[in-house]
C-alpha cells in the first residue's frame, strides 16, 4: 500500500512538471526571462550577484522623506489644498483679512495630520524591527550559529526548530523525520489549519547534522522571485547531478514547521522577495462611504461659494463706477475706469472672505473623534472583550467607523468564523432508538426566539466531556448499552466508530493522554467517542487496528482486541462514504461502512423498513438541529465472497490507468446488502451566539452570505445550524455536482467542460430567477435562499452572466457559496459591492479570507486565534462572531448618527457664520469689508465652537446601547442612510440661512440710533461683537437641541466656549499694541456691555435664532418621528444602568423542560434536510486541484506515513 | 495601514513567543464610565409638555420685556429733519456738486417745530444715508498707531491715498479723517441761542487710548482736494471729539453721529431755529442728510424694533402653545406608540 501510494505520488509529481496553467492568488506578474542560481553554503560566490537582504520594511516614510511626503500626502486632500490656496490668496493685498485668519487653522490642521502620521509609522517600524530581529540559527563553519533574520542570505544553509516560522523561502534539504518529510503549517499563508506535508529530495536527506551540511555544495538554479504561492520550478545541482525540484521542496516564509523536530534547509529567496511578501499588496487605504459623500457637499458649499462671491463680483463692478469721493478715487486708478478688473480682483478678494464656509477643522475634528472612538470605545468595550482568548476588540483603522453603521451585506468565513473548526460527538441513533439529550446552539436560539429560555443543561454526574465528545445519554455510558434492547447493534455502532477510520493515534497509549491525528475534526470525534463508549483505539500498524475493549463479554471486563484491516475503500466527494474490511482476531470478516444517508440507505439489505424509516427521521431531526450526520452499517462477508472480491480489488488498486475509477467499481461490488447500524451526529460547534447574533443581524436588515472554501454539504449544514437557511425556505441549489457536468469532466476535454458547466450554470440561474421572481410578487412568499458552489460561480461571475447571478442573489434572504477560493470570495464581495453598490462587510480569520476582507468596504478580522493574516488585512479585528452585533448595532450605529451630526453641524455653523459676512457685503457696496475682526474670524472654528462638536461626536447616543440591541431594526435608518440625505442638509442650510438672518438683521436694524441713555452711537466694530457673540451663543446652544443625551461634558464645553469667547473678548479688547495694527475693537465689548441694550439682544437674538430650529424638531418628532425617538419615548421612564443586562436575564426552563422542549421542536413534516456532512481533506485537494497543482497526499497516506514513524523498527537519522 | 503577510507571521510568532510572560497580565479592558459610554446624561425627549411649558414660559419672559423696551422707546421724542435738498438755492439744484464745490454761502436756514415735550439732555445728530463708511477701501484708510502717539506718526502706509503731503506725514492720515464731516449747526430758540456742548459726545475709552493727548494736527487738507472739515491745529486730537466720533466708523451706509448735545429742556411746539452751514458733499454719491434732535431714554433712543420683536416673538410663542395644546387634545399621540416604528408600518417590513 504505501508503495504504490508513493508510485502514485511519483507519476503524478512528475505529471505536474508541465502545468497547464498556472493561478495565483494576486494579479499574475510576468516572468523574468532569466533564472536565478544560487550556490548553496557559499555566500562568497553569491556575492557578485547581489540578491535583496531579509530585512523588510512596511514603513511609509524615514527621517528625511518625512516632511516633504508627508506634506505631499496631506494636500492630497482637496480641502487642504484649498486652503492653502486661500491662505496664500490671504497674503496678497486683495484680500481683506489678515494671513492669520487662514494660515493659523491649517497650519493647525496640518500639525495635527502629520504627528498622527508619524505615530502611525513609528509604530510600523517598531513593527518590522521586532520580525528583522528575531533570530534563526544558520550554519558558520561547523556549527550553527543564530543570527537575526535581517542578516540571512540567499544560499545560507538554515536549521528551523519545530514550531518556527520559516525567515525566507527556503529549499527543504533534509529533516530529523524519515524519508525527509516535514509537516508544515500554512495557516498563515492560506488560513487551514491542516498540517501540509513537504519532502526533500531523496539525494539530500543526510545534510542534516553540522558536519554533513557543512559539506554540502549544491547549486540552485531556479525562477526568478514571483507572487505564485503554489508553483515552483528549478534544479539542484549537485555534485554534477541535476535534479529537478518542485514546490514539494519549498518552505514558504510565513508558514511554519510542526511535527518535525528542525529541518535544514538552503535560502532561496529572502526579505521582499519572499513568495508571500510578493504577493502581499499594499491593503487599499479605504475611505467610509460617508466621507466619499461629504466630498459631495464640500463640492457643493464650494459652488455656494463661487456663487457668492460672483454675486459680490458683479455687484461690485456695478456699485463701484459712483463717484464715491470719500474714496478717494483719483482719475488714475485702475479702480475707477475698468469695471472687469474691479469685478474680477472683488472675486478674489470675496473668496478670502468667505472661505469659512469650508470648515477647515471638519477633517481634523472628524479624524480625532474617530480616533477616540477607535482607541476608547471600540477597543475598550468590555462587551467585545473574550475573556477565554484574553482578546479585546481592536479597531486598526479609525476611518471606518461610521462605515460599521451602514453596513447592508455581510460576506463570512464559515471555519473558524462561524463555527471554531471544533467537531463533537453529540448524539447518535442506533437501531431506531436515539440517544443523546444535549441541546444544541441552534435549538437554544429557537426557543429563546420563542421566548423560552434554555438553562445550561445540568449534567448527569460522571458525564464525560472532552475534546471531541459531548455525549450525555446515562443508557449508553459506562456499559450500560448492555441493558439496551440491542446491545449486539450498540456493540457494532462502537466498533464501527473504533475501526472503520484513517486516524492516527499518537502519545501515550492510555485513555487519558492519547492524541488522536486525523485528517479531519470529525474523524476524531468519532473516534473518541468509541473511546468513551469504551472501545479504545490506541494502536495502528499498517495492517492492523488494536481496540481497548471494555465490557463486551461481562461488564468491567477489559480486553485488547486486534483487528486485522484488509482493506479500505476510501472516502471521495462522489462515493460519499468510506469503508473498511477487517478480520476480527476470531476470523469474522466484516465490512464497516459509514457515509452519506442516501449513499447508505441505497445499499442497505432489504427487509428493515421500520428502522430505516425511524433513522431517517432521527437523521432529519439531527441535520435541522445543524448537527452533521453519518450513517453507520456494515456487512458479516463470507471468506469465498471477500476473497474473490479482493482480487478484483488488487487487480482494480495496480491498475495503471483510471485506477480511482476502478476502484470506485470494484467497492460498489462489495458495498452491498448493508445492515443499517444507526447514525451519528457530530456538532459542528459554532462560536457562540453566532445563531443569535445572525438573527439579530438580520432583523436590522442586513443579509449574511456565507462563503466558504467546504464542500456544499458542510456549507449547507452550517447555514442551517446558523439558521441561515430552514426548511421553510425555497432554496435555490447550483451545484458542479450533476450528472451532465460530471459526464463531460470524464470526457476530460477542457473546453467541453468549460462549455457544459457555463451552460449548466446559466440555465439554473435564469431558471431560479424566474422562480425568485415569481415568489417576489407574491406577499406572503417564502423566503429565498441561493446556495452555490465555486466552480459554477467561476462561470456564474462571467461578465455575460453576473447580472442574472446579482439579480438573484440580492432577492435571497440568504446565500451560500461553497467550494470558493480565496480570489472568487473576493469577486463576490465586489460584485455586490460595485454592482449593487451596497456597503459590504467581511468577516474571516484566515489568510483565505484576506483578499475577501480587502475587497468588501469594511474588513473583519477573528482575532485571538493562531493565524493573524486576517488580522492584520482587516479595519478591525473582533474575537467573536457575535461581537458583530455590538460592532455594527452599538457602535457603528453610534458612529454613524455622531458623525452625520457633527458633519451637518459643522456645515451648518460654518454657513451661519459665513452668511452673516455675506449679507453685510450687500451693505458694503460689495467692496468684501470684512464684517468680523481677524482674529475673532479665524478663532471662530478652532476655538469658540471647536469642542462641544467634538463632545457630540463622542457622546451622542440616540437610546443606550441595550436598546440599540434590542431594537436592531434601528440599525435600518444607517442602511437607508436616513441622517445625510440631501434632504437632512437642505434642512440644516434653511437653519443657516435663518439664523444669519437673524443674527444679522436684528443686530443692524436695532442698532441703528442711540443704544444707550447718552445718546452714544455703536460703530461698525460694536455691532459685528455683537452678531458674534449672539452667534457664538446660538451656535453653540444650538449643540445641547440636537442632542439626545446631554452630559455633563456638553455643558461645560458649551459654557466653556462661550465663556471662552467673552474671556477673549475681555482680553483682546483691553490691549493696545505698539504695533501698527487696526485697533478696531479696542474696547469694544466694554462699550457693548455698558449698554442695556446689549443685554435685551443678547436675549432676544439667539432665542429667536434657537425658536425656529426649535419648532421644525418638534414638528417633525411629533408628525414624522424617527425610530430612535419612538423607541425613546417607549422607553421614556428607564435609566440605562437597570437595562444593561436586560437581554441576559429571561425566564429560565429546568433541565427536563429543556429537554421536552428539544424533544417537541421536532420537526413536524418531512423535510429534505438530513444533515450529512463529512469532511474528509477535501479542501486542500479541491483547492490544490483547482489550481492546477498537484496535491500529494490523501489522508490515508497522511496516516499511514504517520504510522510508519511510530514504528520502532524505522532507524532514526 | 499597508502590511503584509511576512511581518504579520513573524509578529505572530514574536506574539506567540512572549504569550506566555503576557499571559499573567490580561488585555481586558479597565472600566470607566467612559470607555463603556455609560456617563450619566440627561435625555430631554421633546413630549408635549415640555414644549407647551418652553412656549410658555418664553412667552412670559419675552411679553413683559417687549413691553417695557416699547414703553421706553415710546417715551423717547425724535425730529428728524432732512436738508441736504432744501439747503441748496433753487437755481443751483441742477448741478449741487457744483454749487457744493463752489465758493458761495452755504448757510441756510431751517425751522423745526417741537412736537412733545424733551427733556434734557437733548442729543443733536446728523444722519447721512448712502455713505459708505464701511467700504473697504475706507475703513482700512487710517493709522490707529499715529492717532495715539506723536513717535508713531510716520507710521502712515495704510492711509493711501491720503497719506502724506509732499513727502511730510499728514495727521491724522487717511481717507477717514480726510472725510470728516464739515456741516455746522447753530439752534436758536426765541432768537436766544441754545448751547450745543461738544464734550462727551465721544465714547470715553476712545478719547483716552485711542486719540493722543500731544498729537496735533499735521499737514491736514493741505492735499489738491479738500475731503472735508478741518481741525484746529492747535487742539490735541484727543479732545476734537467730532474727529473722534467721525473715525468711529459705522457698521451700515445709513448712519447717524452725535453731534452734540444741548442741556435745556425743550417745550412742546417750540420753534427752533437752526441756521446750518451746508459744506459737506453728499451729492455727487447721492447722498442724504439729515438733522436729529432726540431725547434718550435708560434702553437709548427711539428703538421700536426691540419692543415689537419681543412681542412679536412672546406672541407667537403663547400662540403656538395654544395650538399645540388644542392640537394634543384633539389629535393625540400616544407616545412612543409601537405602531409609528417603521418596521411595524411596512407590511412584511419585519425580517
Amino acid at each position: 500500500m504505501v508503495r504504490s501510494s508513493s508510485l502514485n505520488g511519483d507519476s503524478s509529481a512528475s505529471h505536474r512538471r508541465t502545468p497547464s496553467r498556472t493561478v495565483t492568488l494576486g494579479h499574475i506578474q510576468p516572468q523574468a526571462p532569466s533564472c536565478r542560481t544560487v550556490y548553496c553554503n557559499d555566500r562568497d560566490s553569491n556575492m557578485p550577484v547581489r540578491f535583496k537582504g531579509n530585512s523588510i520594511s512596511t514603513t511609509k516614510y524615514n527621517v528625511f522623506t518625512f516632511l516633504p511626503k508627508g506634506l505631499f500626502e496631506q494636500f492630497r486632500r482637496i480641502a487642504n489644498i484649498y486652503f492653502l490656496g486661500i491662505s496664500c490668496l490671504s497674503l496678497t493685498p486683495i484680500s481683506p483679512v489678515s494671513p492669520i485668519t487662514n494660515v493659523a487653522p491649517l497650519s493647525m490642521v496640518l500639525l495635527v495630520s502629520l504627528i498622527k502620521e508619524a505615530f502611525e509609522d513609528w509604530k510600523r517600524f517598531q513593527n518590522d524591527m521586532s520580525i528583522n530581529n528575531s533570530t534563526v540559527e544558520i550554519l558558520q563553519g561547523q556549527q550553527w550559529v543564530p543570527i537575526p533574520w535581517r542578516k540571512l542570505q540567499v544560499g545560507d544553509i538554515v536549521k528551523i526548530k519545530q514550531d518556527a516560522f520559516f525567515p525566507a523561502d527556503i529549499l527543504f534539504l533534509s529533516s530529523t523525520n524519515p524519508d525527509g518529510i516535514c509537516y508544515v503549517e500554512t495557516a498563515n499563508l492560506d488560513g487551514e489549519t491542516n498540517l501540509k506535508i513537504r519532502k526533500a529530495l531523496e539525494r539530500t536527506w543526510d545534510y542534516l547534522v553540522p558536519e554533513k551540511a557543512s559539506e554540502f555544495k549544491g547549486e540552485i538554479q531556479c525562477e526568478q522571485p514571483n507572487n505564485s504561492l503554489y508553483t515552483f520550478t528549478g534544479n539542484l545541482v549537485v555534485q554534477k547531478q541535476t535534479l529537478p525540484l518542485s514546490p514539494d521542496q519549498l518552505l514558504l516564509r510565513g508558514c511554519s514547521l510542526r511535527n518535525t523536530e528542525y529541518i535544514v534547509g538552503a535560502v532561496v529567496f529572502t526579505g521582499h522577495e519572499t513568495k508571500v511578501m510578493m504577493n502581499a499588496m499594499n491593503a487599499p487605504s479605504k475611505r467610509s462611504t460617508l466621507e466619499k459623500k461629504l466630498d459631495k457637499l464640500i463640492i457643493t458649499i464650494f459652488c455656494v461659494l463661487l456663487t457668492m462671491c460672483l454675486i459680490g463680483a458683479i455687484g461690485c463692478s456695478i456699485v463701484t463706477d459712483r463717484e464715491d469721493l470719500y474714496l478717494g478715487l483719483q482719475k488714475s486708478d485702475w479702480e475707477y475706469h475698468n469695471r472687469l478688473a474691479i469685478g474680477f480682483f472683488t472675486f478674489f478678494t470675496l473668496i478670502t472672505l468667505f472661505s469659512s464656509i469650508i470648515p477647515i477643522s471638519l477633517y481634523v475634528s472628524i479624524e480625532m473623534i474617530k480616533f477616540i472612538q477607535s482607541t476608547q470605545f471600540i477597543n475598550r468595550d468590555l462587551n467585545m472583550y473574550h475573556a477565554e482568548t484574553n482578546t479585546p476588540a481592536l479597531a486598526r483603522t479609525s476611518n471606518l467607523n461610521e462605515e460599521l453603521g451602514q453596513v447592508e451585506y455581510i460576506f463570512s468565513d464559515k471555519t473558524g468564523t462561524l463555527t471554531r473548526n471544533l467537531m463533537e460527538f453529540f448524539k447518535c441513533s442506533i437501531g431506531g432508538i436515539s440517544y443523546g439529550c444535549g441541546v444544541t446552539e441552534i435549538e437554544r436560539g429557537i426557543a429563546q426566539r420563542n421566548g423560552l429560555k434554555v438553562h445550561e443543561e445540568e449534567r448527569s454526574t460522571g458525564a464525560i466531556r472532552e475534546k471531541g465528545f459531548n455525549f450525555d445519554d446515562p443508557r449508553l455510558m459506562r456499559g450500560a448499552w448492555r441493558n439496551e434492547p440491542d446491545p449486539d447493534l450498540c456493540k457494532e455502532l462502537f466498533r464501527c466508530l473504533a475501526i472503520c477510520h484513517t486516524v492516527l493515534p499518537e502519545g501515550d497509549e492510555s485513555p487519558e493522554k492519547i492524541v488522536y491525528q486525523a485528517a479531519s475534526p470529525d474523524e476524531a470525534a468519532l473516534v473518541t467517542a468509541a473511546k468513551n463508549f469504551g472501545f479504545f483505539f490506541y494502536r495502528r500498524t499498517p495492517t492492523t487496528v488494536y481496540v481497548r475493549e471494555s465490557h463486551v463479554e461481562k461488564m468491567g471486563k477489559i480486553q485488547d482486541v486486534a483487528y486485522e484491516i484488509l482493506n479500505v475503500l476510501e472516502f471521495n466527494s462522489t462515493r460519499k462514504r468510506q469503508s473498511v474490511v477487517c478480520r476480527y482476531p476470531d476470523g469474522r470478516l466484516v465490512l464497516y461502512c459509514k457515509g452519506a444517508d442516501n449513499v447508505i440507505f441505497e445499499r442497505l439489505a432489504d427487509g428493515m423498513d421500520d428502522v430505516r424509516k425511524v433513522t431517517r427521521e432521527h437523521l432529519e431531526h439531527f441535520g435541522s438541529s445543524g448537527l452533521r450526520t453519518l450513517c453507520l452499517a456494515y456487512r458479516d462477508l463470507d471468506p469465498e465472497t471477500y476473497n474473490s472480491w479482493n482480487e478484483k480489488f488488487i487487480q482494480a488498486k495496480s491498475a495503471l490507468r483510471d485506477r480511482e475509477k476502478k476502484l470506485d467499481e470494484v467497492a460498489e461490488l462489495i458495498e452491498k446488502d448493508l445492515t443499517l447500524i444507526g447514525s451519528t451526529a457530530i456538532e459542528d460547534k459554532l462560536q457562540e451566539g453566532v445563531p443569535n447574533c445572525i438573527e439579530t443581524l438580520s432583523r436590522a436588515g442586513i443579509k449574511i452570505w456565507v462563503l466558504t472554501g467546504d464542500k456544499m454539504e458542510t456549507a449547507i449544514n452550517i447555514a442551517y445550524a446558523c439558521n441561515l437557511i430552514n426548511n421553510d425556505m425555497k432554496q435555490f441549489i447550483i451545484s458542479s455536482e450533476t450528472d451532465a457536468i460530471r459526464e463531460a469532466e470524464e470526457r476530460g476535454d477542457q473546453v467541453e467542460i468549460a462549455r457544459v458547466i457555463k451552460e449548466e450554470v446559466k440555465k439554473e440561474l435564469r431558471k431560479s430567477l424566474e422562480e425568485a421572481q415569481l415568489y417576489m410578487h407574491t406577499v406572503a412568499g417564502p423566503k429565498l435562499a441561493l446556495v452555490i458552489d465555486g466552480k459554477c460561480l467561476m462561470y456564474a461571475l462571467d461578465p455575460s452572466l453576473r447580472v442574472t447571478l446579482l439579480s438573484l442573489s440580492l432577492n435571497c434572504t440568504s446565500v451560500v457559496c461553497c467550494r470558493v477560493s480565496p480570489l472568487q470570495k473576493a469577486q463576490v464581495t465586489s460584485l455586490v459591492r460595485k454592482g449593487a453598490k451596497k456597503i459590504t462587510l467581511s468577516i474571516g480569520d484566515g489568510a483565505n479570507d484576506v483578499s475577501m476582507i480587502q475587497a468588501a468596504h469594511v474588513g473583519i478580522g477573528i482575532s485571538g486565534m493562531e493565524g493573524m493574516q486576517a488580522v492584520m488585512a482587516s479595519d478591525f479585528a473582533i474575537a467573536q462572531f457575535r461581537f458583530l452585533t455590538d460592532l455594527l448595532l452599538v457602535h457603528g450605529r453610534w458612529s454613524y448618527l455622531r458623525i452625520c451630526k457633527v458633519v451637518m453641524y459643522f456645515f451648518y455653523k460654518n454657513l451661519t457664520f459665513t452668511l452673516t459676512q455675506f449679507w453685510f457685503t450687500f451693505r458694503t457696496g460689495f467692496s468684501g469689508q470684512r464684517f468680523y475682526d481677524d482674529w475673532f474670524q479665524s478663532l471662530y472654528n478652532v476655538f469658540f465652537t471647536a469642542l462641544p462638536v467634538i463632545v457630540l461626536g463622542l457622546f451622542e447616543k440616540d437610546v443606550s446601547a441595550s436598546l440599540s440591541k434590542r431594537y436592531p431594526e434601528l440599525y435600518r435608518e444607517g442602511i437607508r442612510n436616513s441622517f445625510f440625505k440631501w434632504r437632512v442638509v437642505a434642512v440644516w442650510a434653511t437653519s443657516a440661512v435663518y439664523q444669519s438672518l437673524v443674527c444679522y438683521l436684528f443686530v443692524t436694524t436695532s442698532s441703528f440710533g442711540a443704544i444707550n441713555s447718552s445718546g452714544k452711537i455703536f460703530g461698525l466694530w460694536d455691532v459685528s461683537t455683537l452678531v458674534f457673540t449672539c452667534l457664538v451663543i446660538a451656535v453653540n446652544v444650538r449643540i445641547l437641541l440636537m442632542s439626545n443625551s446631554i452630559t455633563r461634558w456638553h455643558y461645560i464645553t458649551v459654557g466653556g466656549s462661550i465663556l471662552a469667547w467673552l474671556v477673549f473678548a475681555f482680553v483682546y479688547c483691553g490691549i493696545t499694541t505698539s504695533r501698527d495694527r487696526n485697533e478696531n475693537v479696542y474696547f469694544v465689548i466694554y462699550v457693548l456691555m455698558s449698554t442695556f441694550y446689549f443685554y435685551f439682544t443678547l436675549l432676544l437674538i439667539p432665542a429667536v435664532s434657537l425658536l425656529g430650529d426649535f419648532i421644525y424638531q418638534w414638528v417633525e418628532r411629533w408628525f414624522y418621528p424617527y425610530d430612535y425617538q419612538i423607541v425613546q419615548e417607549i422607553h421614556r421612564h428607564e435609566s440605562d444602568a437597570s437595562k444593561a443586562d436586560h437581554l441576559e436575564i429571561e425566564n429560565e426552563l429546568t433541565p427536563q423542560e429543556a429537554r421536552s422542549y428539544a424533544i417537541s421542536q421536532l420537526p413536524r413534516e418531512l423535510s429534505k434536510h438530513t444533515g450529512f456532512a463529512f469532511d474528509s481533506p477535501g479542501y486542500e485537494s479541491f483547492f490544490a486541484s483547482q489550481l492546477g497543482v498537484y496535491a500529494p497526499q490523501k489522508a490515508w497516506d497522511v496516516a499511514r506515513r504517520a504510522s510508519m514513524r511510530s514504528r520502532p523498527k524505522v532507524p532514526k537519522k | 495601514m499597508p502590511s503584509n503577510s511576512a511581518s504579520s507571521s513573524a509578529a505572530a510568532a514574536a506574539g506567540s513567543a512572549d504569550s506566555s510572560t503576557s499571559r499573567r497580565n490580561s488585555k481586558r479592558p479597565k472600566y470607566s464610565k467612559f470607555t463603556q459610554q455609560e456617563l450619566p446624561a440627561c435625555k430631554p425627549i421633546l413630549t408635549p409638555g415640555w414644549v407647551i411649558l418652553t412656549f410658555l414660559v418664553v412667552s412670559v419672559i419675552f411679553i413683559p420685556l417687549g413691553v417695557v423696551s416699547l414703553f421706553a422707546s415710546q417715551d423717547v421724542v425724535e425730529i428728524v429733519d432732512r436738508y441736504d435738498n432744501d439747503c441748496i438755492p433753487a437755481p443751483a439744484r441742477a448741478n449741487k456738486v457744483a454749487y457744493i464745490q463752489g465758493a458761495a454761502d452755504k448757510t441756510c436756514n431751517r425751522t423745526i417745530v417741537v412736537p412733545k415735550k424733551m427733556k434734557q439732555p437733548i442729543y443733536v445728530y446728523y444722519e447721512l444715508e448712502n455713505f459708505y463708511q464701511n467700504h473697504r477701501r475706507y475703513v482700512k484708510s487710517r493709522s490707529d498707531a499715529q492717532l495715539r502717539s506723536v513717535k508713531d506718526e510716520n507710521q502712515i502706509d495704510a492711509c493711501k491715498p491720503e497719506d502724506d503731503v509732499n513727502g511730510k506725514p499728514i495727521v491724522p492720515c487717511g481717507l477717514i479723517a480726510w472725510s470728516l464731516f464739515n456741516d455746522t449747526y447753530v439752534l436758536s430758540k426765541n432768537n436766544q441761542t441754545l448751547n450745543v456742548s461738544k464734550k462727551g459726545i465721544a465714547w470715553k475709552s476712545d478719547r483716552e487710548h485711542k486719540f493722543g493727548k500731544n498729537v496735533f494736527p499735521k499737514n491736514f487738507q493741505m492735499g489738491n482736494i479738500t475731503g472735508g472739515g478741518k481741525l484746529i491745529p492747535d487742539v490735541p486730537l484727543s479732545e476734537q471729539e467730532d474727529l473722534i466720533v467721525w473715525m468711529r466708523t459705522a457698521a451700515l451706509p445709513t448712519f447717524r453721529k452725535l453731534y452734540g448735545k444741548i442741556e435745556t429742556d425743550l417745550q412742546e411746539n417750540d420753534t427752533i431755529h437752526v441756521i446750518l452751514k451746508n459744506n459737506y458733499n453728499t451729492y455727487s454719491f447721492d447722498g442724504k442728510k439729515k438733522l436729529v434732535l432726540s431725547t434718550t431714554s435708560w434702553l437709548g433712543g427711539k428703538n421700536d424694533f426691540l419692543g415689537i420683536a419681543y412681542l412679536t416673538v412672546g406672541g407667537i410663542c403663547f400662540f403656538l402653545a395654544l395650538a399645540f395644546t388644542i392640537m394634543y387634545l384633539v389629535k393625540p399621540r400616544r407616545l412612543g406608540d409601537p405602531t409609528y416604528l417603521s418596521w411595524n408600518r411596512v407590511p412584511g417590513g419585519g425580517r
